[in-house]
């Protein structure tokens, strides 16, 4: 009775842990020939005095090995150019109608190479990286800024 | 032969490289200001360097725009020491 009970709890202990331990055993089986995309696994687990094998499905891999690191979210040229755009706004030199990404900075909004290199520190500031500045003074329209930023991004999407 | 065609509004090169010039000091002297830690002390310096950069825009004899670069870098190198002093 009591040996019943302690076996069901451990079966259901082992098939969770088997559940986790399904990629050791995928990679461990995927160096293995695989004769069919669909084979039942035997674990076989042993606990005191119990000892019984329960059969594992191993379907096609529907879960990924994960591992964790910390970085920032990967950039699209999108999302580039909606931050380029949500910069160049807020700043106060800039009517916010009149701005597109194809407008020149200083021909179509009027503005002189100071206000450029302020934008461009702006930008700096958002991206997180120094823009040299023989690169710098080139960039006169938002579109050339969001290419120069896909290009040392290493952007394509 | 090019420099027929160039247009009349065109810089020589001691301009143009005294136009660079400019603006780097101007650059470093926004990356300074920007890390002041005070905001209200930032807002004002860096509205302090815009005005005097905006007010000498049309200058353009030489020599004196050469001062007003050393003047900066002057205020510039200010700006590093005290910020350095005051510990960030």
């Amino acid at each position: 009775m009591a040996s019943r009970a302690l076996a069901h709890s451990v079966r259901s202990i082992a098939r969770a842990s088997a559940r986790l331990n399904q990629g050791n055993v995928l990679t461990r089986s995927a160096c293995a020939p695989r004769v069919s995309t669909q084979r039942p696994l035997s674990v076989i687990s042993s606990n005191q005095r119990t000892r019984w094998t329960e059969l594992v499905r191993i379907t096609e891999p529907s879960f990924q090995l994960c591992r964790h690191y910390g970085d920032l979210p990967p950039l699209t040229i999108e999302s580039i150019q909606d931050r380029v755009m949500y910069v160049l706004k807020l700043y106060d030199k800039i009517n916010p109608e009149k701005l597109q990404t194809s407008s020149h900075f200083m021909k179509d909004l009027g503005l002189d190479s100071l206000d450029q290199v302020e934008i461009i520190m702006a930008m700096e500031d958002e991206f997180g990286f120094e823009i040299p500045d023989a690169e710098a003074e080139k960039l006169m329209t938002p579109a050339e800024i969001v290419q120069y930023l896909a290009d040392k991004k290493d952007v394509y999407v | 032969m090019a420099a027929s065609r160039l247009p009349p509004a065109a810089l020589s090169l001691k301009q143009f490289l005294q136009r660079q010039k400019v603006l780097g000091v101007y650059r470093n002297l926004l990356r300074i200001i920007h890390k002041i830690p005070d905001e209200s002390d930032r807002r004002y310096m860096r509205d302090w360097a815009r005005e005097e950069f905006k007010r000498n825009k049309s200058e353009t004899n030489q020599d004196v725009i050469r001062m007003m670069i050393t003047q900066a870098q002057n205020h510039l190198e200010d700006l590093r020491k005290s910020l350095s002093l005051a510990g960030c």
